[in-house]
């Protein structure tokens, strides 16, 4: 009888066989090529629509707008050469000379068509409501776009600089939007990756660097960073913070880094306790920040006790640093103030299917205990709690977000409360000052006075607590060392490093 | 005979009925709305007016009953629906994605059946002695790691630190065959782990059951030799319990390999159904539901009927 033995030598035959098994189709790391890991497959790259961070990269591959942000966050010229200003409610972009994908050029009517079709009352663009402050767009000349607003509007560089506001042909259908931007796609299979190609026309010389990319999706964080270790992808998005030291201390590879995204509370204030600033106060004053930091991102953050203006923006206010800093001592005062010395019971909305939801959750949960608050905590899927939140189910609850840019203004769909009710800001709790200071700042153009007029909004910030800030969270790409020029633009920025494909190379 | 089958699919029509009825009553109770989930990507607001407008595109400002019938009407004609988040038919989608998942629950059966049947006549022949114990240790190990534990500490190990293979993903088939295999063995063979444990109980078991049976020591006593009397007369006696569990594992594998696809970046149908789910992609969870519910029945129906051809006794019950 023959017996099948398996021993150490046939063990090591096996295993020496295996990396023939390895084929080179689907490798990283060939010069010129790049494979990127990204953190879901988008479920729309429509031009204007928001389809989520994911959507946001993939759309900076393809497109370009009139303007982009310049690392300290002010924009910069892209399809638009340059842009001066008429007066407080004219703007005059000079365009240069640029292709789309299908090989037409670039015109200021393809530029007004484009702010048309976003600013139409039936789309669905994400800056349908700013492009319908626009009182008209004339097209003086094929390169000369001159914007007529219906009020002054200090930040439309900026809303132009958005990944939600390219430039698109009006030759493009709805299945294929036809852009200006350094790549184009040549093949995607839904839910798993999209294929991109350098455009050999794109309008900056020399770039893209890279002659193909591909995009391919790893839902599971831990699977990313493995994907990263073992070649199979360049460069990936979204690094796990509980990654991130090995990532650091790992020679092949670099890690890149910035405190971006922000977690925060939102309170529904259509019913006691939350109608009551001082009992919004009272939970601000009752968080331990560092321990957010700690137990939720793994020290991968910092804590933010004011409204999340960063401190490299020109509109940061050091005073108000400690804004909310904590002191369970004025904590249980106020809330004796507002008549709950005896302690009161709420439920916190959060979502069990994002840990850093959970996880800041139940850290708050604990803090709050200390002050006499008993917190239940409610922990649906992300789904239900959006609805939850839209609807105003819910007593506070926890959220994270980032602004819209570096601008205080950016900050506007988290603490205005005169916009519609909205599961990212607090429900049904007015906030008359704040919405008037936001006003205030759009119209002026005089830096000095709008830093002015956002100091005076976050000190009422602070006071009304509509928002209350948690921690700051650490927002990075993980990439191996022979990756070059893609950097991770700074905080509120950091979902438009995408713009950062087209000079970013790999050897 | 004919009455019996005909009895079983009527039976089984009425399951898959039933089955896709709950779950549209069931997705669209729980709370989440797909139009404002649409329009809230990535943490922004959703304008109220947006979102009836794409209620009204999507018609789910219709009653309940009457997205219903119309859901069912769309079915009689064979019409799965598109997806509401990106317009993208279902059906697509799931000619696309069903062979994948279908090839893995098949390619785990296999190497299940493959390592657990021997193994379990094996321990079952040894009761009591060294190789059933080291056998059945194994198995109770087997059974008590979870696949996605079984999962990380494959991606972990082979491709994080050895970096033998890639970390997961998908090639078909034509593009690049020992790819293909490669990444398709990773998750089949973590499947295989629970899957070939519970195979080699119940075969253990139910050779363990037959062994002692008349037939089994009448042959011995006619002097078969006992392979033969092993091959012929246990084995083949033993197949059917295994063959029963094995069916109600794998169709339960249909819609469940959801943990495995998401450790492997494998682009299955489970992995599919949890993301529309998430997304409230209505007319995606019913197709994707629908499909497996109706190759699961069919499965048992198979495996009914296979009784009722061994078990004439059945065909009466």
């Amino acid at each position: 009888m023959t017996k099948f033995i398996l021993d150490r030598r046939a063990l090591l035959a096996g295993a020496a066989a295996l990396p023939f098994l390895r084929s080179h189709s689907a490798r990283a790391s060939t010069p010129g090529n790049m494979v990127f890991g990204l953190s879901s497959y988008p479920p729309t790259i429509e031009p204007w629509a928001n389809g989520g961070t994911a959507s946001a990269t993939v759309k900076l591959m393809i497109h370009r707008g009139l303007t982009s942000f310049a690392a300290d966050g002010s924009a910069q010229g892209e399809l638009a050469e340059s842009w001066t200003r008429e007066g407080d409610r004219i703007w005059v972009f000079k365009l240069r000379a640029a292709k789309f994908h299908n090989g037409d050029p670039v015109t200021a009517e393809d530029v007004k068509w484009s702010f048309e079709q976003i600013g139409d009352p039936a789309s669905t663009a994400y800056f349908r409501a700013e492009m319908q402050r626009i009182d008209k767009i004339e097209t003086p000349d094929a390169r000369t776009v001159r914007i007529v607003t219906k009020e002054p509007l200090v930040t439309l560089p900026l809303w132009l600089a958005s990944f939600h506001m390219p430039v698109i042909s009006p030759k493009s259908t709805k299945a294929l939007a036809i852009g200006a931007g350094p790549f184009v796609i040549t093949g995607q299979e839904r839910g798993v990756s999209i294929d991109l190609a350098r455009f050999d026309d794109y309008y900056k010389p020399g770039l893209p660097k890279l002659k193909t990319l591909r995009a391919v999706a790893y839902a599971d964080e831990n699977l990313r960073v493995a994907a990263l270790h073992s070649g199979d992808v360049d460069l990936i998005e979204y690094v796990p913070w509980q990654a991130m030291d090995e990532i650091a201390a790992d020679p092949a590879l670099k890690l890149d880094t910035t405190d971006g995204p922000f977690m925060y509370l939102v309170f529904n204030g259509s019913k006691p306790p939350f109608n009551d600033a001082r009992v919004r106060r009272a939970v601000a004053h009752a968080i331990k920040r560092e321990d957010l930091v700690k137990g939720a991102f793994f020290g991968r953050g910092s804590g933010l006790a004011h409204l999340p203006i960063p401190e490299s923006s020109p509109f940061y206010n050091p005073e108000f640093k400690n804004g909310w800093n904590y002191d369970p001592a004025l904590a249980k005062r106020l809330l004796a103030e507002a008549g709950f010395g005896s302690g009161l019971s709420v439920t916190l909305l959060s979502t069990a299917q994002y840990g850093m939801h959970k996880d800041t959750a139940e850290i708050v949960q604990q803090h709050l205990a200390e002050i006499g608050m008993t917190v239940t905590l409610s922990l649906p899927d992300w789904a239900t709690r959006v609805a939850l939140g839209n609807r105003g189910q819910y007593d506070f609850s926890v959220m994270g977000n980032t602004a819209d840019n570096n601008d205080p203004d950016g900050l506007a769909s988290a603490i205005d409360g005169s916009l519609p009710p909205a599961y990212v800001r607090s429900f049904n709790l007015p906030t008359p000052k704040i919405t008037e200071l936001l006003q205030l700042g759009r119209v002026t153009f005089d830096e000095a006075k709008r830093k002015a007029i956002y100091h005076e909004m976050e000190k009422v910030a602070i006071e009304e607590a509509p928002f209350v800030g948690l921690t700051w969270r650490s927002q990075g790409y993980a990439m191996r060392k022979g990756v070059t020029g893609f950097t991770n633009l700074p905080g509120a920025l950091t979902f438009f490093t995408g713009e950062t494909f087209e000079t970013t190379a790999t050897s | 005979m004919a009455g019996y089958a005909l009895r079983r699919l009527a039976v089984a029509l009425l399951l898959v009925w039933l089955v896709t009825s709950l779950v549209f009553l069931v997705i669209h109770l729980i709370p989440g709305d797909p139009a404002e989930l649409l329009l809230a990507q990535g943490g922004v607001s959703a304008d109220p007016a947006m979102v009836a407008a794409l209620h009204a595109k999507l018609g789910l400002d219709q009653p309940l009953w009457v997205q219903y019938r119309d859901y069912l009407a769309g079915l009689a004609h064979g019409d799965f629906g598109s997806s509401m988040v990106d317009d993208h038919p279902v059906s697509e989608e799931i000619a696309l994605r069903l062979p994948r998942t279908l090839e893995l629950v098949g390619v785990a059966g296999f190497i299940a059946v493959l390592l657990g049947l021997p193994s379990g006549a094996m321990a079952a022949l040894t009761a009591g002695r060294w190789p059933d114990q080291a056998l059945s240790t194994a198995a109770g190990l087997a059974l008590s790691v979870p696949v996605f534990v079984v999962g990380t500490l494959v991606v972990l190990v082979l491709a994080q630190e050895l970096h033998l293979v890639p970390a997961g993903g998908y090639v078909p088939l034509a593009r690049d065959p020992g790819r293909h295999l490669l990444l398709l063995l990773m998750p089949a063979g973590t499947i295989a782990v629970g899957l070939t444990a519970t195979l080699f109980r119940v075969s253990r078991s139910a050779v363990l059951e037959i062994l002692p049976r008349e037939h089994v020591r009448a042959a011995q006593a006619r002097g078969l030799a006992p392979r033969t009397i092993i091959f012929r007369h246990v084995l083949r006696n033993a197949l059917m319990p295994v063959i029963t569990v094995l069916a109600l594992h794998l169709g339960g594998l249909l819609g469940g390999t959801v943990l495995v696809e998401y450790v492997f970046n494998y682009p299955g149908l489970s992995g599919t159904l949890v993301d529309a789910v998430s997304a409230r992609d209505y007319p995606e969870v019913m197709a994707i539901v629908l499909v497996i519910s109706v190759l699961v029945v069919l499965l048992n129906l198979v495996i009914d009927l296979c009784y009722g051809l061994i078990d004439p006794r059945l065909r009466y019950g």
